[in-house]
């Protein structure tokens, strides 16, 4: 699980210098840049109160907790109970609430605007989230990650084509909440069209590293649910699904970067809708296909 | 006996209020309400351990009535006590500021309407039904309109008062009809006659007069106009009280209704429709229309409409599931409807306490005349971070705890295969009002706390007293409490399901205590890492120079307070899709893209509700019409008036020759 949060952002780097031509940064250079900005000093808005201070802390901490509950395939997560879809999906958003307050402390226009999109864009990916979890627990009558991965092996192959657009479902979800193209694109260098870089444009040192860790850990929370369910189908052993995670959520993200440009923000709503929309399609696909079954 | 007790007791209160001097009044008013709250507690502990305590037994025009504390009214009762404790405690420091302003007797009015609408609100929830259902009702309505015109030198609060009092008329009058139907078919107004009646005759249209009637004290879509327009006006303890406590009293009123219905399948799984699709429209309209909002106090009345919506999601979704033959089903949506009861209780009165706080100090609720207040109210602050993360339903608090346990009703739903699609359905519209919600709050919090003032007031206000502060601990520890333990604060809960719903509360103890064990243990993980990686933070900061400089604007150094994010812009993606559902009014003209050197404009926008609005303008225009109309009569020649007594002479006497008189 840590394997896969540290290295998805490798991989996404080195497919992104090969499809360019260019020779790339080293594999793990995100980790360097990360330990750099832990032992860097800071500089702090006087405009801001302690609650800037705390919330990169909240961010990492709700974030790490959700990632505790994740399991890899046929690994067991460390905590887990009925009900921690939920929970997982509140702790996601209690690290989101975390960081958009942080921006609106800052009082700075850029900031307030990538908080406002962030809440928004957070606010209709939810459903998503939830109808996504539902389907996975309409398979398997459990709520809880563990519980349903464990039960989800033993289902029927008709089943696969679902779980697979489940998975689908659940990559979209990681690159709307991890703010990559073509949501957004966190490479850009213009303040104005950005919305998760934006919100920590007045983090530095070590804030900065602790909320680059979290984007990773979010990252891996989403591709191993997604690898999870994909491994349901073809081989549920933790050594398919966390090579599967890692490989193609960082190919997947790397190729789609550099090949298309990111959305119009105006088209940014439609296009969380549409997702939405197609996890409510999953879903009723998969209620329908269980009833068929049963009868 | 109880009944006299009662009224000496009133008209000894009033005098009292009405006698001691100024600064006294509140001390009397406090002195009387934490009695009430006491005896009402220690009831409520009585009931909630055996059985029903009878205080009252009375015979009234509907018939034989009681006046008794049983499970249900217990768990409204500590509601109700622990709010209005909290209230008359916060109202000493905001009424402060107006003792020079008001006379002494409109002070002492407020504090009589104050104790009457307590125990008004007690007496509901105690009552069996019937005509002391009713005349409590009518005291709350009237207690409450008196507490809203507190301000009544204000044309506003006079135009929403009024609003109100003639909304809460239709809500009472359709209560009327329902009890006075109930009445004649089974010869008694209670609740408990409802069963009796829905095996006589159809039951449908009962209950949805009385859900009308409740509902139009619950503020359930489309009868939630009054809700938005009345908070504003309110003072900030009166809107805490009203929309912490004295709105679930029609949720007590729908709870009731359906304890009526013994398990009888069809039935309750209809009425489990009914509830679960208002409770949807309800919260979603509530929650998008409160993220438009750039009001303080509408932006909160809004959303107290969308936790009623979230209540009836719960309400619905157990109905539903108990019908189906799905006890757990049941008990997860009836407990975290009646704990989202309590939270809601909880976190709202704090949230109008902040909002009292901030008023009474920059006499405005604009939003965006605000901004930076959390460095001059810094306690202030923190309580409404607390409330502002428990409304969000966020862990490790209060408000996740509840939602939690409608999600796992609506989860069980989906894997057992019991009302698959009401259950996604729910689950749809519980998560997009969870994340509207994120976006209402962290823009309300965000735009008043945060970044630097909008205005000059905010520079010179500064911290309340702590009488204040000290009356928002109360709930802000209870928050806690539930939020952190959620595996004790649950007992009450279920045993008062298990009195609703008639199904065994072990099954969901059985479920729901590992659950919420885990869900604690949860929460305090999260405080130990948070704990952990602030300290961490600490360490590594500590060796690294630390600096302070203005915030970074991107290149450019001119920048001004003005060009920070506002409400209204926080909220502009939103508003491109939430169009329809309102209709703004908007003052002055905002600046136009062509305006190369743009001169001070002014611009004033308020998201007014549509419904309000249709509603509005269909009755109006009837009412003008039936008044132009009824005005022709009145010629003002006595000989006209003459005819027409004669011609109603003749009316009553045909009618009575037929028989119908």
């Amino acid at each position: 699980m840590l394997v896969v949060a540290l290295s998805i952002t490798g991989v996404i780097n080195r497919t992104r210098a090969l499809l360019a031509g260019r020779k790339g940064i080293r594999f793990f250079q995100h980790i360097y840049n990360v330990r750099l900005q832990l032992r860097k000093g800071s500089v702090y808005s006087t405009t801001t109160t302690a609650l800037f201070r705390i919330a990169p802390v909240v961010y990492l901490g709700s974030t790490l907790l959700a990632f505790l509950f994740i399991p890899v395939a046929d690994l067991e997560p460390l905590l887990s109970f009925h009900g921690d879809i939920i929970l997982v999906a509140y702790l996601l958003a209690l690290s989101r609430v975390a960081i958009v307050l942080a921006a609106m402390d800052t009082g700075s226009s850029f900031e307030g605007m990538g908080a406002a999109r962030e809440a928004l864009y957070g606010a209709l990916v939810e459903p998503a989230l939830m109808m996504a979890m539902a389907t996975l627990a309409l398979f398997c009558g459990y709520s809880s990650f563990a519980d349903i991965f464990s039960t989800a092996q033993e289902m029927d192959v008709n089943l696969s084509i679902v779980l697979i657009l489940v998975a689908y479902v659940f990559f979209i979800i990681m690159v709307i909440e991890a703010g990559r193209v073509p949501v957004d694109d966190p490479k850009t260098h213009l303040e104005l069209t950005m919305i998760h870089e934006v919100m920590c444009l007045d983090y530095s040192g070590v804030d900065m590293g602790l909320i680059h860790i979290a984007g990773w850990l979010k990252n891996a929370i989403f591709a191993v649910i997604a690898a999870n369910a994909v491994a349901v189908t073809i081989s549920f052993h933790w050594w398919f699904a966390a090579p599967l995670a890692i490989i193609v959520t960082g190919v997947a993200i790397g190729v789609v970067e550099s090949l298309r440009a990111r959305n119009k923000l105006s088209r940014n709503i439609t296009y969380i809708l549409t997702i939405v929309a197609m996890a409510a399609l999953v879903l009723l696909t998969g209620f329908l296909l269980i009833q068929n079954i049963e009868i | 006996m109880f009944l006299y007790s009662l009224l000496a007791a009133a008209v000894v209160v009033t005098v009292a209020l009405f006698l001691t001097p100024l600064r006294y009044k509140v001390w009397v008013a406090t002195g009387v309400i934490v009695t009430a709250a006491i005896a009402a507690i220690s009831l409520a502990v009585m009931a909630l351990g055996g059985d029903e305590v009878t205080l009252a037994e009375l015979t009234t025009l509907l018939g034989a009535e009681s006046i008794a504390v049983d499970k249900l009214s217990s768990l409204f009762l500590i509601i109700i006590s622990i709010a209005s404790v909290a209230t008359v405690l916060y109202s000493k420091g905001y009424v402060e500021g107006y003792l020079k302003r008001f006379s002494s007797a409109h002070i002492a009015l407020h504090y009589t309407a104050l104790v009457f609408l307590v125990v008004s609100m007690m007496v509901v929830v105690m009552s069996s039904g019937g005509f002391s259902f009713l005349f409590a009702w009518e005291l709350m309505t009237i207690a409450s309109f008196v507490l809203i015109l507190f301000e009544a030198d204000r044309h506003d609060v006079r135009r929403a008062a009024l609003n109100y009092l003639v909304m809460m008329h239709i809500g009472f009058m359709f209560l009327v009809i329902g009890f006075v139907l109930l009445y004649n078919v089974t010869g008694s107004a209670n609740f408990s006659a409802i069963m009796e009646y829905f095996k006589v005759e159809a039951p449908l249209p009962l209950f949805v007069i009385l859900f009308i009637g409740f509902g139009m004290k619950a503020g359930i879509f489309p009868m939630h106009i009054w809700l938005p327009e009345a908070h504003p006006a309110a003072p900030s303890h009166v809107s805490a009280i009203m929309s912490g406590v004295m709105i679930k009293t029609g949720v007590y009123g729908i709870m009731r209704l359906m304890q009526g219905i013994d398990q009888n399948g069809e039935l309750l799984y209809t009425i489990g429709l009914i509830v679960l699709l208002s409770g949807i429209v309800t919260g979603l309209w509530g929650v998008i229309l409160a993220a438009m909002q750039n009001d303080i106090k509408r932006l909160l009345a809004y959303s107290s409409i969308e936790n009623i919506g979230v209540i009836l999601i719960g309400l619905g979704i157990a109905a539903v599931g108990h019908a189906a033959g799905s006890d757990l089903i049941g008990m997860c949506g009836l407990c975290g409807a009646l704990l989202h009861t309590v939270n809601h209780s909880l976190f709202k009165s704090m949230l109008f306490f902040s909002a009292g706080n901030i008023y009474s100090k920059l006499h405005t609720t604009a939003m965006n005349q605000m901004g930076g207040l959390a460095k001059h109210m810094p306690i202030t602050a923190m309580l409404m971070l607390l409330a502002t993360l428990a409304i969000c339903a966020l862990p490790p608090l209060n408000g996740f705890v509840s939602e939690l346990l409608i999600y796992i009703g609506m989860f069980n739903g989906v894997s057992d295969g019991h009302e698959v699609l009401y259950s996604v359905a729910g689950i749809i519209a519980l998560s997009l009002i969870g994340g509207i919600v994120v976006l209402a709050f962290t823009k309300l919090y965000g735009v008043v706390f945060l970044g630097s003032p909008r205005s000059t007031h905010v520079a010179e206000s500064s911290e309340v007293d702590s009488l204040r502060i000290g009356a928002m601990a109360i709930p802000a520890a209870l928050i806690l409490f539930i939020g952190l333990l959620p595996q004790y604060a649950i007992r009450p809960i279920t045993v008062v399901a298990e009195a609703i719903s008639g199904a065994d509360n072990t099954i969901a103890l059985n479920y729901f205590a590992p659950t919420l064990k885990a869900v604690s243990s949860a929460g305090w993980i999260l405080l130990a890492i948070v704990l952990l990686l602030f300290a961490l933070k600490h360490y590594l900061q500590s060796r690294t120079k630390i600096e302070e400089g203005p915030t970074w604007g991107c290149g450019f150094t001119a920048l001004n307070t003005r060009m920070q994010y506002t409400g209204e812009s926080f909220s502009e993606g939103l508003e491109n899709i939430g169009k329809p559902l309102m209709k703004d009014t908007v003052d002055g003209r905002a600046v136009d893209k062509g305006e190369i050197f743009p001169k001070p404009h002014n611009y004033h926008i308020v998201h007014k509700d549509k419904v309000d609005s249709l509603l509005g303008q269909w009755w109006v225009r009837m009412l003008h019409r039936i008044n132009e109309w009824v005005m022709r009569l009145r010629t003002g020649r006595v000989n006209n008036y003459i005819t027409f007594a004669l011609a109603f002479f003749i009316v009553v006497l045909i009618l009575s020759l037929v028989g119908i008189l």
